[in-house]
């Protein structure tokens, strides 16, 4: 993402004209946060920082906010609370109305041969559909493939630990390093650390992380949530890997 | 200071005329009521409780009215809901408690928890056990007695259980000030010890020393809780021997009446 | 009215194997406590208590009243609790939980029926005015372990409170406000505090101090022993749950007075602390108007 300026702004700020990507012939797309006013206002709605893409001719606000609201095409780890007829009802975030899940979202799922999930399992899953109106819909699998590109139910063990929403947004970031200044889990794979495990990363503020050893399990939670609470740097992560793998020995 | 220690030095009887180790008189019943799935009624010494026991059984209406049925799935096991009515009549001085009284909260939660600990809740999922007690009249050792009763009357009602929760108080001869070294424990207070000197109730699974609910609301020096302790769990496997007794003689008395089929394997008991 | 969210089973399977291997998700060992962090505020009463994310406040308050006809030599003194749903919203006014009604009653046995104050002071005219001394307690944030922090804010805000001085002249109480004579504090007895150990495993084998939120949820039993830093136990409250072997328990206890008398210190550190801050350049010990004993 190159662009010059990234200003902090609050809700219904004006954004600096020069700002604005013109591009000859995509149109201007606008992101969550900013909204559009006819015929030619644009507004952010929420306090953050304004990130352009001229090259792609779109523009959105990164803000942090406690409560999740989902968003399409979001991927998110839910907690399944009871199942109904046709659906299962996931918990996204505690304490707001389920997202359904339907029986045979998952890959290769027919009527006789769909996975039987227990209330209290995690799933990993995409959402389809959200608007203020109705309750969220959430699915296993890609609509368009038929595959379920690692979404599914979380099994095999594991530990699920709560992070800010920001957070959750740098770590599922493309290049989490660079961009999202989050080096903890290379760290912790790699050189530093060589330790073994997975993880997925819920836009919901979940994290996921799966391994043979409790110990690793334990450290990579840990490391997450030191950094997310202390906004720790890239320098300040590396310190913190390196004193969390000594105590650990 | 206490009457009861001033003579117990003499000729280390209490009150009563019992020795710092004997409980008092233990008599209990079950089946007492026909109607009820299981019932039992209960006296140590001069407590009298009265309790009866319904269950499994359909799950009353929702507490807190949660999202609807199956969100209480994830605690798979049945309920035990305690119900505690201590009549005005019950102690020296009347007095009419009311339903929310925050102690009978805190002994129905304590019950409840005692009994899920033994009982096999898991084997009727979704369902609810209703433990109701009554106290006809207290003389100390309220909690001891109601779990007690509480425990004969699941026994009667069938529902399967790893082993009897039995419970008795027991007490010091020293007050918490005092950090004499002779203070003698007792075992099983009555209401007048009970006042004076500190106690706690301890509640045992069975033979076994493995303490189910311990509670001490006095003060006492930490180097007399040992002591009290080790008195405790012995007098809770006296009163198991006594709760046992009391179960096997009704059966044996069923069985002879004809009231309970005598199962194949047995012996002509005529 | 939302229910209380659950955690998911593989937290709570993973809580449960890492507690079989001593680890716990936060680093700490099994028999450590979070960082206690107190807080006294500006007016004398008021204190914050916070262990890790459960926060605590308390405040103590007192008025002239009647004493009880049944006691007329007593003054009165109440803690009220209240869990709001600014804690969670869980939690309903007005509606008291199990949990609730567990923590009053603790903190009824823990400060009031040990006689941590000495209510026989709290009367002025036999029969017909008395202190009545409140403690309100408010829990702002709930990650596990309330009553130790309950309890501690409690027993903080009482030693810091300072209640107006009064004086008796041929049968005439005057009451003096703040600005004639310097408030006098209560007469405290002894400081309880509560230590909670939580059990898990089969047979209740693993003991383990502080429990979080999601360390809670997933517990077989637990045991609140209250006592104070002489040694002498106020309660103790084990109900229900796991049986646990007596031994165990009577290694808990030992372990709990330890704990009880670093609490013990970092409170007096406090109160010597916020007494300096307040009594700069000495001129408090000539406002005071207590007899010296």
């Amino acid at each position: 993402m190159a662009s010059t300026t990234r200003p902090t702004l609050l809700p219904g700020d004006e954004i600096p004209s020069s700002l604005i990507p013109s591009h000859p012939t995509k149109p201007l797309r606008l992101g969550p946060g900013l909204r559009h006013l006819p015929p030619s206002q644009i507004l952010p709605t929420v306090s953050g920082q304004l990130i352009t893409l001229p090259q792609k001719s779109s523009m959105w606000i990164e803000y942090n906010s406690s409560r999740y609201i989902p968003t399409q095409s979001d991927l998110v780890i839910g907690t399944i609370l009871r199942s109904g007829p046709d659906f299962y009802y996931v918990l996204l975030s505690p304490f707001t109305p389920p997202a359904t899940l339907p029986h045979l979202a998952f890959e290769g799922a027919t009527k006789k041969t769909r996975p039987q999930l227990n209330p209290g399992s995690l799933v990993y899953a995409r959402v389809t559909l959200a608007n203020k109106h109705m309750d969220p819909e959430v699915e296993c699998v890609s609509a368009t493939t038929g595959k379920a590109d690692g979404l599914g139910p979380l099994t095999n063990g594991g530990m699920v630990f709560d992070v800010s929403l920001g957070f959750a947004r740098r770590l599922l970031m493309a290049k989490s390093k660079e961009e999202g200044k989050i080096e903890v889990l290379e760290l912790l794979g790699g050189e530093e650390g060589k330790l073994s495990f997975e993880t997925a990363v819920g836009r919901n503020g979940k994290v996921w992380i799966g391994s043979e050893d409790i110990k690793t399990v334990v450290i990579v939670g840990r490391a997450l949530k030191e950094t997310d609470e202390k906004k720790l740097g890239v320098e300040a992560q590396r310190k913190l890997v390196r004193k969390l793998i000594k105590e650990m020995k | 200071m206490p009457l009861d220690t001033s003579t117990y030095s003499l000729a280390l009887l209490r009150v009563d005329g019992r020795r710092w180790n004997e409980l008092r008189r233990l008599h209990a019943q079950i089946r007492t009521q026909a109607a009820a799935d299981g019932s039992s009624y209960l006296e140590m010494g001069h407590t009298k409780v009265m309790c009866v026991v319904t269950g499994p059984s359909e799950p009353g209406p929702r507490r807190g009215g949660g999202i609807g049925g199956g969100a209480g799935g994830q605690s798979k096991d049945a309920e035990v809901v305690v119900n505690i009515v201590i009549a005005g009549f019950s102690s020296v001085d009347r007095k009419r408690r009311g339903r929310g009284d925050k102690r009978t909260q805190e002994m129905q939660s304590t019950v409840a928890n005692a009994l899920a600990a033994s009982l096999h809740t898991h084997l009727f999922p979704h369902s609810q056990i209703n433990v109701s007690l009554h106290v006809l009249s207290q003389d100390g050792s309220l909690l001891a007695a109601l779990i007690n009763a509480a425990t004969l009357a699941c026994v009667d009602a069938g529902i399967p259980m790893t082993d009897y929760v039995a419970a008795c108080t027991a007490g010091s001869t020293s007050t918490y000030a005092a950090n004499d070294e002779s203070a003698d424990p007792l075992l099983d207070l009555n209401h007048q010890e009970e006042q004076e000197l500190p106690s706690l109730t301890v509640a045992t699974l069975g033979d076994s020393d493995r303490v189910v609910v311990l509670v001490c609301e006095s003060r006492v020096q930490i180097s007399r809780l040992e002591g009290m302790l080790a008195v405790g769990v012995d007098g809770c496997k006296q009163v198991r021997e006594l709760l046992d007794r009391v179960v096997r003689e009704k059966g044996q008395r069923m069985i002879l009446e004809g009231t309970v089929e005598k199962g194949t394997g047995l012996n002509d008991l005529d | 009215m939302p229910r209380e969210a659950e955690p998911s089973l593989n937290e709570k399977q993973f809580v449960i194997q890492a507690l079989q291997e001593n680890l716990r998700l936060d680093g700490r060992e099994l028999e450590q406590y979070r960082p206690l962090e107190l807080t006294l505020g500006d007016q004398y009463g008021v204190a914050d208590a916070t262990l890790g994310k459960t926060r605590v406040l308390a405040k103590a308050s007192a008025e002239l009243t009647v004493p009880y006809t049944d006691r007329p030599l007593d003054g009165i003194f109440t803690i009220a609790t209240e869990l709001s749903p600014m804690t969670s919203p869980a939690f309903e006014l007005n509606r008291p939980t199990e949990t609730e009604v567990l923590l009053s009653r603790l903190l009824e046995k823990t400060v009031r029926r040990s006689n941590a104050l000495d209510t026989e002071s709290l009367c002025l005219i036999a029969g017909q005015k008395c202190w009545s001394v409140r403690v309100d307690v408010h829990v702002l944030s709930h990650d596990g372990n309330l009553i130790d922090a309950a309890c501690f804010a409690v027993v903080s805000a009482l030693r810091h409170f300072k209640k107006p001085d009064t004086s008796m002249e041929g049968g005439v109480l005057t009451v003096y406000t703040a600005a004639e004579r310097e408030p006098v504090p209560l007469s405290w007895l002894h400081s309880p505090f509560c230590v909670t150990w939580s059990f898990y495993g089969e047979q209740g084998e693993i003991a383990v101090l502080d429990a979080t939120w999601l360390e809670e949820q997933v517990r077989v039993g637990s045991c609140t022993i209250s006592l104070n830093r002489h040694g002498e136990i106020c309660q103790i409250s084990k109900l229900g749950g796991t049986p646990v072997e007596a031994v165990a328990l009577l290694q808990c206890s030992a372990v709990s007075l330890t704990k009880v008398k670093e609490f013990s210190t970092y409170l007096d550190e406090k109160l010597a602390e916020d007494a300096k801050r307040r009594n700069k350049g000495g001129l408090l010990a000539e406002l005071s108007a207590e007899n010296d004993r």
